[in-house]
């Protein structure tokens, strides 16, 4: 199984590394060499191709050497719930004792498991949950970066059935986004491109030249960045490549750095997603003092003792927090409580563990675009669409669910509740939004962010395996639709409001086709009474269907149920009037619509790639090979729920009559028009406005943190003015004043006394310069008096002397 | 003794009275004339003091060379029968003055040293360790001096290690002879330079 | 007064002759007879010493060299004042005061 971990690894690694590899062949052969070539996106393609194809490897040999035991397990599973049926069949029919649905649901787990033992055969020591003797998560270290102290600094690789998972997702999403930006950003393939958006002052463009070669080194970057936060094996390497994710969206929201709009958005996606890096930033410390260990997994220190990492610390083995009164007992790799030397426990109190959960998913808020930090993502739709698919919609958003679900053991019921609400809140606010948004991206971008408020509402109420389920659904269908609007946006020359287009069907069916397929898997519609339904009704069904036996459980939450129950309805709404309004009906704007044409192969390609993936990815829901592939590594954790199978039906039933709901208003509204929405609009034009103006955040922001920012900057500038400058101001007049005299004193007595040397030798040459007369004779003249007059003093000494 | 005497007065004589002339005559020609009196009578001193080599040295050298060489001089830088060059008599006057004061303060000096000579050799004689000055093998007043400077120049001393009873043995002046002689050679290929470069770039700018 | 000082005697009529001339000749070549004067009251006095001193032959050698040396100068001096000749169109040494301050 070591081979097996090793070889993982090398493929993953080789799979992480090369989008870096080709990065910097990018930006340097790019610079020098490729401005006009499509070279840089071929290595790019390349790259990332190549990165699918040892995704693709490595899942195949993880599943080879595991004997493809997720499946089995899945196999086991469904005879589980087949049991799993029956004994609530039997709880039923024997009701009377069980009323309490949530007694009932534990007994039924506790059969579940039972019959899990028996089927088969195999019953590993993870307690709660069925899990495969086999190993199927392997963690190691790749490189030992430095050690301070206690502190371990490495790049480490955790590898289970998610990280698989995220990876094929990643690279082959980011394949087909990297094709279709190659159609998308051709016209940047010139010298001198004119940005359209870019207004200069003699009423012209601005013209500057093409980036083409920059646009793909960047998302080669982002690519590698992206790996390496899934491949992550501790908590301080996610948080490396979580912030080199952020400069990736920070680079790419500013391609067009020239326009005011996409700096100043750049600006706003980096500042906001600073505020929930610091969350982030405490959660580490905290987890750091407290556990002294950054790792997930465990792990063998410096001198080869089996160390335990994060989630064995707070979980054990059982999946039980242990508490002794206010604190949390750390647990070492039996299970038994941690002690430090001194031989006493090692434990952390239960609110810190709590703040830590916070901080980190803090950080998921501010990644994630969470209410309250929502107000960033729809702006960064000022970047070219490629990246708002691959950056904004599909991946690196979906990091911060990512972190939320790998972190998913280290959180305690206080901060899943919080999950829980902040999903509800943000799904809820995004989905109004969307709502009224005329801007095809910026309907897409709200969706974005309600979609990441179902996730987290299901990783919140325990559904750890419906959120994630729900993360990669998500991310195929939303990149189908992101590119779509691309294909659309790149047709109708940059033309991004809906209300001028309008039956561009006919002109561009194969766009129209496939958004139809992402449209409806967004909606979550099926055919009633069969399980026959694109992958949004399977995914987003587990959601709600977790929320609704959550709520079962707890009915204080009852609006964890009811609010994505009608979202799902708004949902269906605004997508299908996003797609009524854009391909169906007639033609509003003649210019737009006579100058419309479809995209190229290159662009349509990865459009009729991915419409498959958005359909039937998610086939066959909780029993298809999809969950099945991401359950194998849920953490032994017991705040997961499972819903049970009436419960499951019910929530599918009211989740699948909103959906249908929300699509007849859409089709009523906008496919027949029979009631104008002009005049709704009018009718509630308070709420309409409120609506646009997207709940007013961006002013409440606005009034609570910018204004009194300011005034504070203010007094601060008052206080350096009059304080700081002041005194500096004095200190500076001082040295003046004594600068001054020092220079009356060098001037008037140091100079004077050299000055004084100078001039009385330069005097005596003067005076003797009448004894120079060049006159040989003379000379020697002197030279004969001189010895008289020498030998004249030494007679007169001697004779004083003898005297 | 009375006839060593009287050539000595005889030589001293004619060197003092042709050096004044020199200074005296107003003529160069007549000064060079005066100047060979006066050396080779001073070569005749020599003789007298029993320094045959060195006397024989002074007219070879003084008398047949540079003398010869000064008439060469003055013979090429002639500037034409008529013109003098003189000085001024308050110079004359001058000059006379300060010659007197000056050969008074040597004569002033010389006495005291002539009568102390004797305890001087004495002194000499102990520092020196010579012991039986007057006989040996270069009897003062034999006067035949060509063979032991020779030797000198050669680096050995029988003139002062012959009759040493120490056991060191005196510095002779070959290294100093060589140089000399290299000196002599460079300074002779200096001259003639100087007296050539000047003339070939007249020469040309005429 | 004995025999060594009449020698030195004549040595120092030499000498002051020599220097008298140097410094009364406006001529060159005069001045140059000047210092042969000097030179060999100089010389007089070495071998003079040389006789009457129990130092040996070390005076004469020394007025060997100085008698050489007083050659060669003679020939520089000449050449000198051949160059001189050829730059002032005389040989008045009062005419060569470039180097007057």
């Amino acid at each position: 199984m070591e081979d097996l971990g090793k070889q993982l690894s090398t493929l993953l690694m080789v799979a992480w590394l090369l989008p870096f590899f080709g990065f910097c062949i990018e930006v340097f052969g790019g610079y020098f060499k490729w401005r006009l070539t499509k070279t840089a996106a071929y290595i790019a393609v390349g790259c990332i191709g190549v990165g699918f194809l040892c995704s693709v490897v490595a899942f195949m040999q993880w599943g080879n050497a595991t004997d493809w035991v997720v499946f089995e397990s899945h196999e086991g599973e469904h005879h589980v719930s087949a049991d799993h049926d029956e004994a609530a069949k039997s709880h039923d029919e024997h009701g009377a004792k069980h009323d309490e649905h949530a007694k009932e649901h534990e007994h039924g787990e506790e059969h579940a498991d039972e019959h899990g033992e028996k089927a088969e055969g195999a019953h590993d020591s993870h307690g709660g949950h069925a899990k495969p003797a086999v190993q199927t998560a392997f963690s190691g270290q790749i490189y030992h970066l430095a050690r301070f102290g206690e502190l371990d600094i490495s790049i480490d690789y955790y590898i289970d059935s998610l990280t698989l998972g995220m990876f094929m997702m990643v690279t082959l999403i980011a394949t087909c986004i990297h094709v279709f930006a190659i159609g998308y950003m051709s016209d940047e393939l010139t010298e001198s491109y004119e940005d359209h958006f870019v207004h200069t002052s003699d009423g012209g463009h601005f013209k500057r030249p093409g980036r083409f070669y920059r646009f793909f080194s960047y998302m080669s970057l982002f690519c590698f960045s992206m790996l390496g936060l899934v491949l992550a094996g501790n908590i301080f390497q996610v948080f490396v490549f979580w912030e080199l994710v952020g400069i990736c969206s920070f680079l790419l929201i500013g391609f067009y750095v020239e326009r005011k709009s996409a700096s100043t958005a750049a600006n706003k996606a980096f500042i906001v997603n600073r505020v929930g890096d610091f969350g982030f930033i405490i959660g580490l410390m905290i987890l750091w003092t407290s556990c002294g260990t950054f790792r997930f997994d465990n792990y063998e220190d410096h001198h080869g003792h089996e160390q335990p990492g994060l989630f064995q610390m707070v979980r054990g083995n059982d999946g039980h927090v242990t508490q002794d009164g206010d604190a949390v007992v750390l647990k070492d790799v039996h299970g038994e409580p941690l002690t430090d030397a001194s031989g006493s426990t090692k434990t952390i109190p239960y609110m810190l563990l709590v703040a830590a959960g916070l901080g980190v998913f803090c950080g998921c808020v501010g990644k994630s675009a969470q209410f309250p930090l929502q107000t960033w993502l729809p702006d960064a739709m000022e970047g070219p669409t490629p990246v708002s698919a691959l950056v904004h919609s599909a991946t690196m958003v979906a990091a911060g669910v990512y972190l939320a679900g790998r972190f998913f053991p280290m959180f305690l019921p206080e901060v899943l509740l919080t999950i829980a609400y902040v999903g509800c809140v943000t799904l809820f606010v995004a989905a109004t939004i969307a709502v009224v948004a005329t801007d095809i991206k910026r309907v897409l971008a709200y969706s974005t962010i309600s979609q990441l408020g179902y996730m987290m509402l299901g990783i919140g109420v325990g559904g750890w395996g419906a959120g994630l389920f729900h993360l990669i659904t998500h991310a195929f269908f939303k990149s189908l639709m992101f590119l779509c609007s691309g294909s659309v946006i790149h047709g109708c020359h940059h033309e991004q409001e809906m209300p001028k287009m309008g039956g561009l069907w006919k002109k561009m069916p194969v766009t129209a086709f496939t958004m139809l397929v992402g449209v409806i898997a967004i909606a979550g519609l099926a055919i009633p009474g069969t399980s026959i339904a694109f992958s949004g009704y399977h995914s987003k069904d587990a959601i709600v269907a977790t929320a609704l036996q959550f709520v079962d459980d707890n009915p204080v939450h009852i609006l964890l149920f009811i609010v994505p129950l009608v979202t799902a309805g708004i949902t269906a709404f605004y997508m299908f009037r996003l797609w009524f309004y854009t391909f169906a009906g007639q033609p509003r704007d003649a210019h737009v619509y006579e100058g419309c044409h479809e995209s190229p192969s290159v662009m349509c390609g990865p459009l009729l790639v991915l419409a498959p993936f958005a359909a039937w990815c998610a086939i066959g829901g909780e029993h298809g090979k999809l969950f099945s592939i991401l359950a194998l590594s849920e953490p032994a954790s017991t705040e997961v729920v499972h819903a049970s199978h009436d419960i499951h039906t019910a929530a599918g039933s009211f989740a699948l009559v909103a959906a249908i709901l929300g699509t007849l208003t859409a089709y009523l509204l906008y496919g027949k028009t029979i009631v104008d929405p002009a005049n709704i609009k009018r009718q509630f034009s308070g709420l309409h406005t409120f609506l646009v103006e997207k709940w007013r955040f961006d002013e409440l922001y606005d009034v609570m943190f910018v204004r009194p920012s300011h005034v504070v900057g203010k007094w601060c500038a008052g206080v350096d003015k009059y304080i700081f400058d002041e005194f500096l101001h004095g200190v500076v007049r001082t040295g003046i004043r004594v600068s001054q005299w020092d220079r009356k004193f060098d001037e008037g007595i140091i100079d004077g006394l050299v000055n004084l040397v100078g001039n009385v030798t330069f005097s005596i040459g003067r005076s003797l310069h009448v004894f120079q007369t060049g006159n040989i004779r003379q000379y020697v003249m002197f030279i004969a008096v001189g010895v008289l007059m020498l030998f004249a003093l030494l007679f007169a000494f001697s004779f004083a002397i003898l005297a | 003794m009375a006839g060593a005497q009287l050539l000595f007065l005889l030589f001293a004589l004619a060197t003092c009275a042709s050096a004044v002339m020199v200074v005296v005559s107003q003529n160069v020609v007549r000064m060079a004339f005066w100047l060979i009196i006066s050396l080779g009578s001073t070569s005749a001193l020599y003789f007298l003091l029993h320094a045959d080599f060195v006397g024989a040295t002074q007219l070879l050298v003084y008398v047949g060379g540079t003398l010869v060489l000064l008439v060469f001089g003055v013979m090429l830088t002639a500037s034409g029968p008529h013109v003098k060059i003189k000085m001024s008599p308050a110079e004359g006057f001058l000059a006379a003055g300060v010659g007197c004061l000056f050969l008074a303060m040597i004569f002033f000096t010389v006495i005291p040293v002539a009568n102390d000579w004797d305890e001087v050799v004495i002194r000499l004689e102990a520092q020196n360790d010579v012991t039986d000055a007057g006989g040996g093998y270069n009897a003062l007043g034999e006067g035949n001096t060509t063979r032991p400077l020779g030797l000198s120049f050669l680096g050995t001393r029988p003139d002062k290690d012959l009759n040493s009873t120490s056991g060191t043995l005196s510095t002779g002046y070959l290294l100093p002879f060589e140089i000399v002689s290299v000196h002599l050679l460079v300074v002779l290929i200096g001259a003639a330079y100087l007296a050539r470069a000047k003339r070939r770039v007249d020469a040309e700018e005429a | 007064m004995d025999e060594l000082s009449g020698y030195l005697f004549v040595g120092a009529v030499l000498f002051v002759c020599g220097v008298i001339c140097m410094t009364t000749k406006r001529n060159g070549i005069g001045v140059l007879m000047g210092v042969e004067l000097v030179l060999n009251g100089a010389n007089l006095n070495f071998v003079a010493f040389s006789r009457f001193s129990p130092l040996g032959l070390d005076g004469q050698v020394v007025a060997l060299f100085v008698i050489v040396l007083a050659a060669a100068e003679a020939a520089v001096a000449l050449a000198i004042a051949l160059n001189f000749y050829n730059n002032h169109q005389t040989i008045d040494v009062d005419r060569g005061n470039e180097l007057s301050g």
